[in-house]
């Protein structure tokens, strides 16, 4: 009965991430922006890690439905032409090395971080950007994200393999989300909502176990842009004030049957199912590393005593 | 009349080598274009790029029969039929081997391996650049059949390979064991000799005498030597019919200025007045790919002994999850110095395991510190 019911809500769980994470074709208010717990909290909670019998009375180890949120390279890219099931596993096992290396922390589109590479031809042999992450893509080795800042009022992007080894540290200084998966839009926004200063110190946050939601609306320069904002349903930039022409020509252009094409939706993602078994063979890994980590902190600052 | 006949014969072979080794430049760096030399098209244009059916010497492979009503009970005494003929054969070890162990020398021709290109996974060097690497899954592969050099020289294709050279052995190696309810009763006689399940995969490696295999014995991924240089064999993935922007990548005409119906075509096809005609070899729409190419030279960068899969840096022809086989590299440059495992790699007898994972010295190891330079 708990188990059904377990099950039950760690469907909906899973069918409401779902849909959370292609909200950009949905229109309709189903995209509720629900907090997403953290890495600290998963780790920490013992009933989100549970072990449920199947009918052989075995237990398997379920990873919590947050994982994809939180490792979302772990998943392969979806493309059928390219998938091998073994490859992909030694590609995880070979991730899962570097992480035991390097502590590559949570983090979404919005969240401002700082990231030191060795670099040959820095004074100091290291060289450290801070910025903020616009928007993070790839899967495997590949996984990327890229930081903006403005620095000496000239705006500066800089796209970051997350395995390159030349990477030393990724720190995350504040952590937090915004209304849009991609902050591509903050190229034609006023400079100010992509400065940040270069020694910003680490953010403690008051409440661990949710991922706040920074609703700031972003308002945009005046036209030419980069982009045709207005046909890209944005959420996080204020009224763009255009002429009635460019919202009557991005409602001919759109594609508003997108979001009932469930093909497409199932191409562009890895079944539930898959995704249980990836995390689930990932999962007690990350969970060592993170406890080895924990234990290293808390030395670290007893040491200081 | 035979010499000159001979001559043209090696001449049409040097320069189907060049042909193919010239079309390969041109599909990778599409900014470079060779200078139109109508004679070297107009003899290639008599060579068939690719045929769709397999030689007259094969046999029937899959299957033919539609499902017919059996009894579950018929069902499983035809599985412990098969269960039983093909009993667990012990795989051949090196101290089994009947030939004496032959000595290695630089002439000699090793057997290559049948794999599966599943993918392409990226690594760094030690200096922090970054390395496209493809991985190559080394099948279940067994020997089949050793045909001695005498035998095989009197075949059809050894008798046009060695015409006017000393003749090698070839070893007939399978990969892919499966199910011999799907295959003709024919193909599953080729390894019945042996004992094997019937392979899905054969192919045939030229060796020299003294790497010649017994029957039976496995071949894995500890038969390459981290460092060394292979060249790849692999099928070019299959475009299909393609126009000829694609296909020999002509600029085709504007898309826009007024132009009418000629945004992807070819053309003009010939002057009107050398000739008179069309020439052979003339570049037009057609099927494109699913041609035999060889990567050579592909450096091998990593070895995993426990998944049998070799790490090769560069890209290999064939499409993710299509079959390739690994030779010993045929650059003369590249070739061995020293002895590699000949002729081939046998597990230690003693049970002492090999090492699991083997990088090239060149390669940063994921759970090695970050690279400060």
């Amino acid at each position: 009965m708990l188990r059904r019911a377990f099950l039950q809500t760690f469907r909906q769980g899973l069918a409401q991430s779902f849909f959370k994470r292609y909200a950009v074709s949905l229109t309709e208010t189903t995209v509720t922006h629900q907090p997403i717990e953290t890495s600290d909290e998963a780790g920490e909670k013992s009933v989100p890690t549970q072990k449920t019998g199947d009918e052989s009375g075995n237990t398997v180890v379920v990873a919590p439905p947050e994982f994809r949120f939180i490792y979302p390279e772990f998943l392969p890219d979806p493309a059928m032409e390219r998938r091998n099931r073994l490859r992909e596993k030694l590609e995880r096992m070979d991730m899962l090395q570097r992480r035991s290396v390097i502590e590559i922390p949570e983090f979404y589109t919005g969240s401002i971080m700082a990231v030191t590479v060795a670099d040959a031809n820095s004074p100091n042999k290291f060289a450290k950007f801070v910025g903020i992450c616009i928007q993070r893509g790839g899967s495997g080795l590949r996984a990327w994200f890229i930081l903006r800042n403005v620095v000496d009022k000239q705006g500066v992007e800089i796209l970051y393999e997350m395995y390159c080894p030349l990477i030393q540290k990724i720190e995350v200084l504040r952590l937090e989300r915004r209304l849009d998966e991609s902050l591509l839009y903050l190229r034609d926004a006023l400079p100010e909502y992509s400065t940040f200063p270069m020694d910003m110190e680490p953010e403690r946050r008051l409440n661990n176990s949710v991922v706040p939601i920074n609703p700031l609306k972003v308002k945009l320069r005046p036209r030419p842009w980069l982009e045709r904002w207005e046909r890209q349903n944005l959420q996080g930039v204020e009224d763009l004030n255009l002429p009635q022409r460019f919202y009557d020509r991005a409602e001919k252009v759109a594609k508003p049957w997108e979001k009932y094409d469930l093909m497409l939706h199932y191409r562009k993602t890895i079944p539930a199912e898959e995704q249980e078994k990836i995390f689930a063979e990932v999962h007690s890994q990350l969970q060592q590393q993170e406890l080895k980590r924990k234990l290293r902190r808390r030395r670290g600052s007893d040491n200081e005593y | 009349m035979f010499q000159s006949l001979e001559w043209r014969n090696e001449k049409l072979s040097y320069l189907a080598v060049k042909i193919c080794l010239a079309v390969d430049i041109t599909l990778s760096l599409k900014a470079f274009r060779l200078f139109f030399n109508h004679e070297q098209i107009r003899t290639m244009s008599r060579v068939k790029r690719r045929t769709t059916h397999p030689p007259y010497w094969h046999v029937l492979k899959n299957n033919q029969r539609t499902d017919e009503k059996i009894s579950s009970d018929n069902l499983r005494f035809v599985q412990e039929v098969i269960q039983d003929k093909y009993k667990n054969k012990s795989p051949i070890k090196g101290s089994d081997l009947d030939i004496e162990k032959t000595e290695w020398d630089p002439k000699t021709k090793r057997s290559g391996v049948i794999a599966r290109n599943i993918g392409v996974q990226h690594m760094w060097e030690k200096d922090g650049k970054k390395v496209i690497c493809t991985v190559l899954h080394v099948l279940d592969n067994h020997v089949i059949r050793y045909v001695p050099p005498e035998e095989y020289a009197k075949s059809v294709i050894g008798a046009k390979m060695f015409k006017n050279r000393k003749p090698l052995g070839c070893l007939v190696v399978g990969a892919e064991a499966s199910n011999p309810e799907r295959f003709t009763r024919q193909y599953c006689s080729l390894f019945d000799e042996v004992g094997l399940l019937p392979k899905k995969r054969l192919a045939r490696f030229i060796v020299t005498p003294n790497a010649a295999l017994p029957p039976c014995t496995p071949l894995t991924a500890g038969h390459f030597v981290i460092g060394q240089a292979v060249d790849v064999y692999g099928k070019t993935i299959d475009y299909g019919f393609q126009g000829v922007v694609k296909r020999w990548g002509f600029k085709g005409g504007p898309a826009s200025h007024g132009t009418t119906k000629f945004h992807r075509r070819g053309g003009t096809i010939g002057t009107g007045r050398d000739k008179a005609r069309v020439w052979p070899g003339q570049k037009m729409p057609g099927h494109m790919g699913s041609e035999r190419r060889f990567n050579r030279g592909l450096k091998i960068v990593r070895i995993n002994m426990k998944y049998n899969i070799i790490y090769v840096k560069g890209t290999v022809p064939g499409p993710t999850n299509s079959i390739v086989q690994i030779f010993d590299t045929a650059l003369p440059r590249r070739k061995f110095t020293e002895a590699p495992p000949h002729p081939t790699y046998f597990p230690p007898e003693d049970g002492t395991l090999p090492q699991e994972d083997i990088w090239d010295s060149s390669l940063h190891v994921f759970g090695s510190p970050s690279i400060s330079v």
